[in-house]
């Protein structure tokens, strides 16, 4: 009896993933959906221990922000059917959330809204309303709007993940490299607004009206996620069908079970910083064969350059050393990078990076710069300033075998000084012994 | 409503009499700007036909029917679209394809203007055609056609700070070259040239022969150890002391020297008055 309540509250405790930055979420739900039919999502994140508000977005309390202080730590807006927001949500407030360091999901609507707005300042094109995914491949009973996708896997998406049911609108992506693909639309897909064979003509009718050619192909995204450069994250999802109870309960074409719950699991753990997220612990540099750290170097010292990077680990709620990026560089900067190298884990130390170089032979105010982006991992940036100097008067080389003529004859002053006056103090003749005689 | 209505119906019936369609007579030319043909052939579903290599200004058409495959009637589906992939890029680029109610379709290529879904290519890419059939009462239809090889494209310019997202190039300090020495035999040869005085003066001496009687007497000595230490104090200066410490020490020798040297300078005084 005792082992069974052991083993209850060892599988709730695994089952707390708070986020790294707070648990507290506001979910803002349109008025026409039905809370209970997105129980599985909405139940899974408070499993994981977020505490969830929900608000419709009409009304004006509870507020997103009081006083220029974010009220939540994560906004979910799955409002696709609403026309008129409350006051207090406009696309800047939301903007200055996302500064302030609140996550955001949000989900776009087939009609132009406020969402559908804010998207555009994201680098992602919209299509025209009212056209939402279709895909006739594979054959299924479901209509053509509701299509199974086999996701391409990614760092967020593991390589196993079942095939998840979407049904949405795409978004292309612009050249933007704060976006983060996280899935993609199947290569026989298509944004279109017709219902029957007849409908055909309005897919070449779109490709000259449109001018941004034609919605379609494996280059569109149906969940795209969005890294601030300040760390909060934003992820834009086609629609709201794919968190509901519906599609994480149908069975796909092929009888297997979809992977729908997972896969909006893993949307909202990148989105709430749960998933891929890093930081800096500490940095420190040194002198090589030195452990404490100096104030100025000399130039052409070995430098000794250390940083901990720890990664947030959702499953334990803590910050755990992290030796897995294998490609951070370090750079040595005035003004402009004058050393950039590669800064390796150390072996037998987890979570510890190393690097020695020599420093240049130029002095002047140098920096420490590590900046590491990568696309879906938060960013690492740090900056430690040193100055380097040149050698003191008695830091050149000395000794040197081209000084020999110049010792040997300073020597042999010395010596010759010290014979002539030894000779001088006892020389003479010896007189003392002739007086006794 | 209605229309979701219909739009499930139609599924249901899809499902139950999902008719299959096929291709009719697919075949593509390619030819040169001046109109001769350079390759006509059928594509087959069995054996892909062998790679197309387009020049910069020729056209490539592509004709085909799309018919149901029980009864032969055309079709016009909902998507009949032609789709280039590079798998080396990941790039895809789908073009629609107009479908008379016939089934009969055309489409022409003119690489001299070539359409906005052509992906970009690199020199080595090639492009794999296929054609994507979609319909809301057939099944699908997907048909690989040929593997297509364009002229290179002008490479997509990327974002400014896309070059941040990648591992950056590895950037080495050129040093100043080490201070180049002269060969140590000329030095240690004019070392010993330097040391050529001391043959005059040791020569000279060996003519005089002179005599130190009293080297060791002791009101003699302490000077001559006083000069001595002195000389080691400048010795070790070069070696490893600071102006600081030399003051120090050469200040508390000073003080000894004086000392000793008193004594040492009126015992020399009385020696060469001879009143000792």
């Amino acid at each position: 009896m005792f082992s069974l309540y052991l083993i209850l509250a060892a599988f709730i405790g695994l089952l707390q993933a708070k986020s790294s930055t707070g648990g507290s979420v506001l979910v803002i739900l349109d008025n026409k959906l039905n809370r209970s039919e997105y129980s599985l999502f909405f139940g899974g994140l408070e499993d994981q221990g977020y505490s969830l508000t929900f608000r419709a977005p009409g009304d004006s309390t509870p507020a997103i922000k009081e006083y220029d202080a974010p009220n939540f730590n994560h906004i979910i807006v799955f409002a696709p059917h609403t026309k008129n927001f409350s006051s207090d949500i406009t696309p800047q407030s939301l903007v200055s959330l996302l500064e302030k360091g609140t996550n955001l999901l949000l989900a776009l609507s087939q009609k132009q809204n406020l969402v559908n707005s804010l998207a555009s300042e994201f680098s992602l094109i919209l299509p025209p309303p009212q056209t939402p995914l279709v895909s006739h491949f594979p054959e299924r009973e479901e209509p053509a709007t509701v299509i199974p996708i086999i996701p391409q896997p990614n760092i967020l998406v593991g390589s196993d993940l079942p095939p998840v049911w979407f049904s949405g609108i795409p978004v292309a992506l612009g050249n933007n490299p704060l976006l983060f693909p996280i899935l993609r639309a199947p290569a026989e897909s298509l944004a279109s607004d017709a219902t029957a064979d007849s409908g055909a003509d309005s897919v070449l009718e779109a490709v000259d009206r449109s001018g941004e050619g034609l919605w379609a192909g494996s280059s569109l995204s149906l969940v795209t996620g969005f890294q601030t450069r300040n760390g909060a994250r934003a992820t834009w999802v086609g629609g709201v069908e794919p968190f509901s109870d519906d599609f994480a309960k149908k069975n796909m074409p092929s009888g297997k079970k979809p992977g729908n719950a997972r896969f909006c699991n893993d949307v909202a753990a990148w989105t709430f910083q749960e998933k891929l997220v890093l930081r800096i612990d500490a940095v420190s540099h040194h002198k090589l064969g030195g452990s404490e750290t100096p104030e100025i170097y000399t130039t052409n010292d070995q430098i000794v350059y250390t940083a901990h990077i720890s990664k947030y680990e959702p499953a334990t709620s803590s910050w755990v050393p992290y030796s897995g990026i294998s490609d951070l560089q370090l750079e040595f900067t005035m003004l402009d990078p004058h050393i950039r190298i590669s800064l390796p884990p150390v072996a037998d130390t987890p979570g510890k990076y190393s690097v020695t170089f020599r420093a240049p032979d130029r002095h002047g105010v140098f920096k420490f710069v590590i900046d590491h982006r990568r696309k879906g991992w938060s960013t690492l940036q740090s900056s430690t300033t040193i100055p380097v100097v040149p050698p003191r008067h008695d830091g050149y080389p000395r000794f040197l075998s081209a000084a020999w003529p110049y010792y040997t004859g300073a020597i042999s002053t010395s010596v010759g000084f010290l014979l002539f006056s030894l000779l001088w103090l006892a020389g003479g003749e010896e007189k003392a012994k002739t007086k006794k005689e | 409503m209605k229309s979701s209505i219909l739009v499930v119906l139609l599924g249901f019936v899809a499902s139950t009499y999902a008719a299959a369609l096929t291709l009719q007579s697919p075949k593509f030319t390619v030819s040169s700007p001046n109109g001769e043909q350079k390759r006509s052939e059928p594509i087959s579903f069995t054996k892909k036909p062998s790679p197309v290599q387009l020049g910069p200004q020729d056209v490539l058409r592509i004709s085909f029917q799309i018919t149901e495959k029980e009864n032969g009637a055309g079709v016009q589906p909902h998507q009949a679209f032609l789709r280039f992939y590079d798998d080396i890029s990941g790039e895809d680029g789908v073009q629609p394809i107009r479908v008379a109610t016939s089934g009969k379709a055309k489409f022409e290529l003119n690489m001299a203007r070539p359409p906005r879904s052509l992906p970009p290519t690199s020199p080595d890419s090639t492009l794999k055609v296929s054609l994507i059939v979609g319909s809301f009462v057939h099944t699908p239809l997907t048909v690989d056609l040929f593997d297509l090889i364009v002229p290179a494209s002008q490479p997509v310019a990327p974002h400014p700070e896309e070059v941040r997202y990648h591992p950056q190039p590895a950037i080495e300090h050129t040093f100043r070259p080490e201070q180049k020495t002269p060969p140590a035999f000329i030095s240690a040869v004019f070392s010993v040239l330097v040391l050529a005085p001391w043959v005059v003066l040791v020569g000279l001496w060996s003519q005089l022969s002179p005599k130190v009687p009293h080297l060791f007497s002791p009101k003699i000595v302490p000077f001559t150890a006083t000069l001595g230490a002195f000389e080691v104090l400048l010795f070790l200066y070069w070696l490893d002391l600071k102006l600081g410490q030399v003051l120090l020490y050469g200040a508390g020798l000073g003080i000894v020297a004086v000392l000793t040297g008193k004594t040492a300078l009126v015992q020399v005084g009385k020696l060469r008055k001879g009143s000792i």
